[in-house]
């Protein structure tokens, strides 16, 4: 009864929110990309993970939004966005995202994403750190910890009960259920489908970066590491490693959540993301 | 009965548009613990390999491997063996090296490798060399069957099933060039390049063996093999009705693409069983073939992201009531035909009545299942040879099939 109200209460507050952010396409060198923004103030770039936060304009986005120009763009491939066919790897979309900053006139942003997003925003900052205020990442993965394996998405992905226990710290809790349905529609399969097959062909034959780490070096402004402290797709032993590699960097565990602290953990969540960005 | 000897099983008997039988073997492993079903998710990929005993694997494949020699013996047409990696339901993640064996071990059957799953080889130019080799070391006998391999396999070997598709029609197209074109030339697409292709040895068929590609009844890949003239063989484990629709797809994707479909391009694959008896043959079956479906088919449908489109990827999960894997009772594999089991009479009627409305020139068979022992295995293959495929291989006239007995 808790869980169903605590989801109408959800429900009620991304209508709420809805308004509140726009939508547009905009062609980004030849990929039609789906950006959503809300807001004023400094420019904030949101990268969101391959689990579906960029559908809609949500009541996260809606706090930040109170004091920056928060904008969350739809990768290459997922949901509406195009060029699908010009991706082949995480670096790719560091690419296109440095394009999409030309595009938009934006010289600096604060930057930050979840899981996918996170990685992502590591490899446009190790390229261009002077385009990157400040560097957020929770969930990241992109870095390989020895022992600590990440978990199999692609192998789960049909059980919505594994979803929820790979995803959620509590898999019987209200955003759980709300996030991993137990009926999805055909087309939210078929949505699904469409998202695991983009990050399936970023990240199949090897889910991190080589590279990456010998690059960090190169990001010398504030870094914030974020993680639900039982994270179990992404670790938090993948947030120490940013860590080593980073000096500067803070990391934050949030207690009682899993990899998906955005939806888990929001308030937490918004919350030290803002403290961060503020500071 | 009694009039078989005067029809002949010999090749130089048959008439160019006779009926083509195969003799299929998985080499499937039959030793997993009783409680398999319940403790492990999956016989493909994950199940661990301390289950496998490489003791009995001598045996097993000593035994597997006397069972398709035999099939020469007794007149089939051809063997088949096929590519799977880390699993129990096929234990020949290299086919081509049980090919190679069974060059030496039989006469005059072909040799059917259906196939090599060429996303996984790096370079694909593998499979060129390997298939010609084994084309000269049969004596031209090979066929060259290509497949994307299956789902499973792309959580096996690590390779990316996004573009499976893309570099499957690539590494086919190169390999063909490989055989056909005079080399050293050079070789440039999406996802491979080479300086120098120049394989040795060259196949012996000319201009190559034949190409055959197993499908699952995916409208793509039936448009692609009736475009570029392969032959399309359909996998078992599929509802009658599910061949009934991809015949007449396939004979109507040729006829777009400008020609009239050869039977030979058509093959039918459904297990086959028989015994002296209705009755006989399905208690030698039955509890074997529930092993290979309980056991050994589960995870079989795992589908990367990727490996087929949206579209198809929600047919598929559709037509799972079409699927062997997801039949419960005798009564389902029955009125499904999802196998052929029963006396020698029983047989003739059913294989006589379906490759006619099929329309399929060759059926693609094998008579061991799960844990089907080597010795039934040959009892009705035996049979089948001599007691059943004498009387249906005319398709030209159906009634001799009926009227002998």
């Amino acid at each position: 009864m808790l869980n169903f109200l605590k989801k109408i209460q959800y429900g009620a507050r991304v209508l709420l929110a809805k308004g509140s952010g726009q939508t547009e396409t905009v062609d980004i060198a030849g990929r039609p990309t789906v950006i959503m923004s809300g807001g004023t103030g400094a420019p904030f770039l949101y990268l969101h993970s391959a689990l579906g936060e960029s559908v809609m304009w949500l009541p996260f986005y809606q706090a930040w939004a109170k004091r920056y120009r928060v904008l969350v763009p739809t990768h290459p491939g997922f949901g509406q966005s195009g060029g699908f066919d010009r991706i082949d790897t995480v670096e790719d979309m560091a690419f296109h995202y440095v394009e999409l900053l030309d595009a938009l006139g934006l010289d600096e942003v604060i930057l930050g994403g979840v899981s996918l997003g996170g990685w992502i925003a590591a490899e446009i900052a190790v390229r261009w750190p002077e385009r990157v205020k400040k560097l957020w990442l929770s969930g990241a993965p992109g870095l390989w910890v020895e022992d600590v394996p990440l978990g199999d998405l692609f192998r789960i992905a049909q059980s919505r009960t594994k979803l929820r226990e790979m995803l959620f710290h509590d898999p019987q809790g209200p955003m759980a259920s709300l996030v991993i349905k137990d009926e999805p529609s055909e087309q939210e399969m078929l949505s699904t489908y469409q998202s695991m097959t983009v990050l399936a062909r970023l990240i199949w034959e090897r889910p991190y970066d080589p590279k990456l780490a010998g690059r960090l070096h190169r990001v010398t402004r504030p870094v914030l590491l974020l993680w639900g402290d039982h994270d179990r797709l992404v670790p938090p032993a993948y947030g120490q490693a940013y860590k080593q590699h980073l000096p500067q960097a803070e990391m934050k565990l949030i207690p009682g959540c899993g990899h998906l602290a955005m939806f888990e953990k929001e308030k937490e969540f918004v919350e030290a993301v803002m403290k961060f960005c503020q500071s | 009965m009694g009039a078989e000897t005067s029809r002949g099983t010999g090749p130089l008997t048959r008439k160019r548009e006779d009926m083509k039988y195969f003799f299929f073997h998985l080499m499937s492993w039959p030793y997993l613990p009783p409680d398999f079903d319940a403790v492990y998710d999956s016989a493909w990929v994950w199940p661990p390999n301390t289950l496998y005993d490489p003791v009995k694997g001598e045996e097993l494949y000593r035994e597997y491997i006397n069972t398709l020699a035999r099939a020469d013996e007794l007149g089939f047409d051809g063997v088949c063996v096929n590519e799977h990696h880390q699993n129990a339901y096929g234990l020949m993640p290299s086919p081509n090296l049980i090919a190679a064996a069974l060059t030496q071990r039989t006469q005059r059957c072909k040799i059917a490798v259906i196939g090599n799953a060429l996303p996984l080889y790096n370079p694909p130019l593998r499979v060129a060399e390997e298939f010609a080799m084994l084309d000269v070391l049969s004596g031209g006998r090979l066929i060259a069957g290509m497949v994307i391999g299956g789902g499973p396999e792309y959580f096996s070997y690590g390779v990316n099933p996004t573009n499976a598709r893309d570099k499957f029609r690539e590494s086919l197209d190169l390999i063909l060039q490989a055989w056909t074109k005079p080399g050293p030339f050079t070789w440039n697409s999406k996802h491979y390049h080479f300086r120098y292709v120049n394989p040795w040895p060259r196949p012996m068929q000319q201009p190559h063996p034949p190409i055959w590609i197993p499908g699952v009844g995916s409208l793509e890949t039936i448009e692609f093999v009736a475009q570029r003239r392969f032959s399309y063989m359909g996998v078992p484990y599929f509802h009658i009705d599910v061949f009934r629709r991809v015949f007449a797809q396939f004979r109507e994707a040729c006829s777009r693409a400008g020609y009239t479909a050869d039977p030979d391009q058509m093959g039918w694959g459904v297990p086959i069983y028989v015994a002296e008896t209705d009755r006989q043959a399905r208690e030698d079956f039955e509890p074997h073939f529930w092993y290979f479906v309980k056991n050994l088919m589960k995870g079989i449908g795992l589908t990367p992201p990727g490996y087929t489109s949206a579209k198809s990827a929600a047919a598929i999960l559709k037509n799972q009531k079409h699927f062997l894997y997801t039949q419960k009772t005798w009564d389902d594999i029955e009125r499904g035909t999802f196998a052929i089991v029963g006396s020698p009479v029983t047989v003739r009627q059913k294989l006589a009545q379906y490759q006619k409305e099929l329309g399929c020139g060759v059926v693609l068979t094998g008579c061991q299942t799960g844990t089907l022992s080597h010795e039934l295995t040959r009892k009705s293959m035996e049979l089948l040879a001599r007691e059943v495929l004498p009387y249906v291989r005319d398709v030209a006239t159906p009634q001799a099939a009926m009227n002998v007995c």
